[in-house]
């Protein structure tokens, strides 16, 4: 296989699936940014090391940046821009914004992908654990301390919702 | 071992570039439908001038905030403005925006005090209503005077105003003057743990008291405090562009180490809220401020934990271990 | 009455920033859109011969090209117009612009920059300031020393004679990076009718529109410069980089251009703060009196001045500290050299400074035994107080805050407020 060679990829992205024609060393990031138009998910490095392109590959968090598209072949895939249901934003969303957690905003839609696979992780995560959760995602502007009020708070606000639910 | 100690420093810093003009220019118009548009040339960069500057707006006009559309980021459309740097957009901007709301205020005042049979200086506007400081029941609503002035008196209420703090050059020989028209003050404490071992200094705590005049948004200070002592944590002891015979050894975050969420501490912040005169609201500013006292906070709280004093940015273990040495030395002659 | 003045409201972009629908730099496109790459120079100081551009305008998808040659005039500055957008006959700095490609891919854009070929003859480089101060150093302009400042307040020498007890110190600072998260992002577009319009993630755009008025000759009218939503900023996005590359490629090849940086790039060709090497000396009397303070900054500008003297000129004026001296000396130099251009970075040259003077401070309260917050709250300035420069203080808040850090914080001083 050289490197120019093309793969057809399928896989579901929000949940809705997707195709996309990709060279073998096409990253995730690419294919999500440039051919799909889901720009959502950010570029700060390309190196695996800010943690702004954040996204969830079968529940998990990677960073797209490092993924080469091929291997998506076939998985499911969260990005940002479905972290709401329609108009109903996530419990997590909305705690960032009570809470001013973020300023810039370019880290948000990474850190709060990161929030979203340590709250499926960990329902009730510590602070310690919040702040290891996010350990990847740099923010330069906020210091943290509003994103991880705002990760408890969702936190707490799930476990409640979860609770009256069952 | 691991030892622990504490540290303090104070900061003061101005509002604004030093000497030079650097003037804020804002329009305002109250819409027909009593909403409001206002035109900055101050430009949000995630610090949140955006959302300051239309709240300065939305009390001047007397009209709630989300009927406020704040503009800005084209420089052929809004007004001037010196940027969003030197800590000056909450001032100086500020002052801007609320100026030309004053202006379309004057108007809008005019034509309401036609409309109820009253001189204009008895009349205030709040909560989408221009209405009798005396007598608050006899009112009209902005959306109608508004109106009325566009459409029946063909004198839209909108205005515009502009800031540029008074200030001198500086003396070329004694280098005195009035570089400044405000200055912000504040003042940190740091708690570290210092191990003596490797060198390694945990910041356990940073209480920081600022003062930024009057807080138009006490959540946004925060967080200009909070992420400022982030990036002053990273001054004082991880940051370092190792520049060798002009090349750069470490481009990339990998070794070049920005403070992570495990790498500050818990912030205990305070504001002194003491308004300024001159400040639109009372309001100074935080933006560049939060960072200053944080490094230094920091590498007192080391001389403190284990009596070392590193005079050379940043304090990284290798340095500290290397005065501990030269400490045991001295210590042993 | 329901004022907002004072509430902790959130951003009025919130919610299009949780959902990743803010635009930033990088999520602006155009129809037809060009990607560009720059290439720098990689060597710190040269005599620039020749930059053959060649072998990178000979490959399929490279649709132009621009070096020195393009810029109607190559320089800008915002105190000293010693700046190029792009080198011309010398090479300062690693980071220095060459030449910028526009191509149809990124990958394109990249291989042609890499194509490019740079002849020049190496020069002599000077990495220290206080080498580069010296009169037989190697020099980066015509005079490494474009700028100078004094302050002089009271009687320095009768000060230090008055001291019972005088301290010390040098202090040093590093090269620091911004690190917005997001990268610079730009994308001009100069359309047929001699208008262009440049998207840029800038924090003063005006300042950015009227260099661009001047490097490329052309009238503001013509020029339109709008930004998106901004990564953040501290000082790294304070003024013009490559736009005006960007847009003498959309002028060669009819289409919108675009550029982002990389992370590396970031690192290797923006501004960083400037290092400092600071000297300190403060006499103080046992009671805590501080009696005089002399102060000496030397200010590594790196190859261009750019925010070098503004930077300082905040340093000076605030290098003896919020502190009530009566005799007061300080002394500030920019010095060229070969390394990457200080600029503006949040704090402007003070948090530079702002360590060494509270290091400092911290080693005459204990020289002579005091509590460093007690001898703070002896020493700060309070309103109607004199600042090394003459000026008098209005609404000075410093012993206000102490008093609240130290109920805070538990630091307790013997004797209260200690005033
Ligand atoms: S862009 Fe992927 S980690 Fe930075
Ligand atoms: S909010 Fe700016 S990087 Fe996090």
């Amino acid at each position: 296989m050289t490197e120019a060679s093309t793969h057809h990829i399928r896989f579901t992205l929000n949940g809705s699936e997707v195709s996309a024609d990709v060279k073998a060393n096409d990253t995730l990031l690419n294919v999500l940014r440039e051919q799909l138009g889901y720009t959502g998910t950010k570029r700060g490095c390309e190196t695996g090391e800010c943690g702004a392109c954040t996204v969830l590959v079968d529940g998990k968090a990677v960073n797209a940046c490092l993924i080469l598209a091929p291997k998506v072949d076939g998985r499911a895939i969260q990005t940002i821009e479905g972290l709401a249901k329609g108009a109903e934003l996530h419990p997590l969303q909305k705690a960032f914004i009570e809470e001013g957690a973020l300023q810039c905003g370019f880290c948000g839609p990474g850190m709060l992908m990161s929030a979203k696979a340590l709250l499926d992780e960990i329902p009730n995560p510590t602070e310690d654990q919040v702040r290891r959760g996010i350990s990847g995602n740099i923010c330069r502007c906020t210091g943290y301390a509003k994103i991880v009020k705002a990760i408890m708070k969702a936190s707490r606000q799930m476990a409640r919702v979860g609770g009256e639910g069952a | 071992m691991k030892k622990r100690g504490r540290g303090m420093a104070c900061m003061y810093y101005p509002l604004g570039f030093t000497s030079y003009p650097n003037p804020s220019a804002a329009f305002a118009k109250y819409n027909p439908d009593g909403s409001a548009t206002v035109l900055t040339g101050a430009q949000d960069i995630g610090q949140g001038s955006g959302t300051v500057l239309a709240q300065i707006a939305a009390d001047t006009l007397g009209i709630p905030y989300d009927r406020i559309s704040l503009i800005y980021g084209d420089t052929q459309a809004v007004p001037m403005d010196a940027g969003s740097v030197a800590s000056r957009v909450t001032y100086i901007a500020g002052n801007a925006v609320k100026k030309a709301c004053e202006q379309a205020k004057s108007i809008l005042l005019d034509v309401a005090a036609d409309m109820l049979g009253v001189l204009p200086h008895g009349l205030d506007v709040a909560d989408g209503w221009v209405y009798l400081k005396d007598f608050p029941e006899k009112r009209v609503a902005i959306a109608d005077v508004a109106k009325t002035a566009e459409v029946g008196r063909g004198r839209p209420a909108q205005g515009h105003g502009t800031y540029n703090p008074a200030t001198t050059l500086l003396d070329k020989e004694t280098g005195h003057g009035k570089p400044y028209e405000a200055f912000v003050y504040a003042a940190q404490v740091a708690e570290v743990e210092v191990d003596t071992e490797t060198g390694e200094v945990e910041v356990l705590k940073i209480y920081a008291v600022h003062d930024c005049g009057k807080a138009i948004n006490p959540m946004m200070v925060e967080g200009q405090i909070e992420g400022g002592i982030a990036m002053g944590i990273g001054y004082g002891l991880t940051e370092n562009l190792v520049i060798e015979k002009g090349h750069v050894l470490n481009p990339q975050l990998a070794n070049y180490i920005v403070p992570t969420a495990l790498d500050v501490p818990p912030i205990e912040s305070a504001i002194v809220e003491i308004p300024e005169p001159k400040g639109p609201f009372g309001a100074k500013g935080i933006g560049e401020p939060s960072l200053l006292p944080t490094a230094p906070a920091i590498l007192n709280a080391i001389y403190d934990a284990v009596g070392v004093r590193i005079r050379d940015l940043p304090a990284t273990p290798e340095k500290i271990l290397a005065e501990l040495e030269k400490l045991e030395k001295e210590k042993a002659k | 009455m329901s004022p907002v003045i004072g509430q902790r409201l959130p951003r009025h972009d919130a919610v299009l920033q949780v959902t990743g629908r803010s635009l930033y730099g990088e999520d602006i496109k155009m129809p037809g859109m060009l990607y560009c790459k720059v290439r720098r120079a990689g060597i710190p100081h040269a005599r620039l011969i020749e930059v053959d551009t060649s072998a990178a305008e000979a490959i399929p998808g490279v649709m132009g090209v621009v070096t020195a040659k393009d810029v109607p005039f190559n320089a800008f500055g915002f105190t000293h117009l010693d700046q190029p957008v792009m080198a011309q006959d010398k090479i300062r700095y690693e980071g220095d612009a060459i030449a910028g490609v526009a191509a149809t891919s990124l990958e394109v854009a990249d291989q042609a920059a890499k194509a490019i070929k740079i002849k020049y003859e190496e020069l002599p480089a000077v990495f220290d300031p206080l080498e580069a101060m010296k009169p037989d150093a190697p020099k980066v302009h015509k005079d490494n020393i474009p700028t100078h400042f004094t302050v002089v307040h009271g009687d320095i020498e009768k000060g230090f004679a008055e001291a019972d007890k005088i301290i010390e110190e040098r202090y040093t600072t590093q090269f620091v990076e911004h690190v917005h998260i997001e990268p610079h992002a730009q994308l001009a577009y100069y359309d047929p009718t001699g208008r262009l319009t440049v998207w840029t993630t800038v924090q003063r755009p005006f300042l950015v529109a009227s260099d661009l008025g001047k490097v490329l000759k052309m009238p503001l009218s013509k020029i339109r410069v709008l930004t998106p939503c901004i990564g953040g900023g501290f000082g790294g996005k304070n003024e013009m980089t490559t736009e005006a590359i960007v847009a003498l490629l959309s002028m060669k090849t009819g289409r919108p251009v675009k550029l982002v940086f990389t992370r590396e790039e970031e690192f290797t060709a923006t501004t960083v703060r400037h290092p400092y090497v600071m000297f300190y000396k403060t006499g103080v009397k046992m009671d805590g009196t501080i009696t005089a303070r002399e102060v000496k900054i030397i200010s590594d500008a790196g190859a261009y001045v750019s925010w070098g003297e503004s930077t300082l000129t905040k340093a000076l004026v605030h290098a003896a500290g919020p502190y009530r001296i009566p005799n007061v000396r300080i002394e500030a130099y920019l010095v060229y050299t070969n390394n990457n251009i200080g600029g503006a970075m949040r704090g402007f040259g003070v948090p530079q400074a702002g360590y060494a003077y509270e290091c400092h401070t911290d080693s005459v309260a204990r020289a002579i035994g005091m509590d460093p917050m007690e001898f703070r709250m002896k020493n700060c300035v309070v309103s109607g107080d004199t600042l090394p420069t003459g000026q008098t203080l209005q609404n000075a808040t410093l012993d206000e805050i102490l008093k609240k850090l130290s109920s805070m914080s538990g630091w307790k001083v013997a004797g209260g407020d200690g005033r």
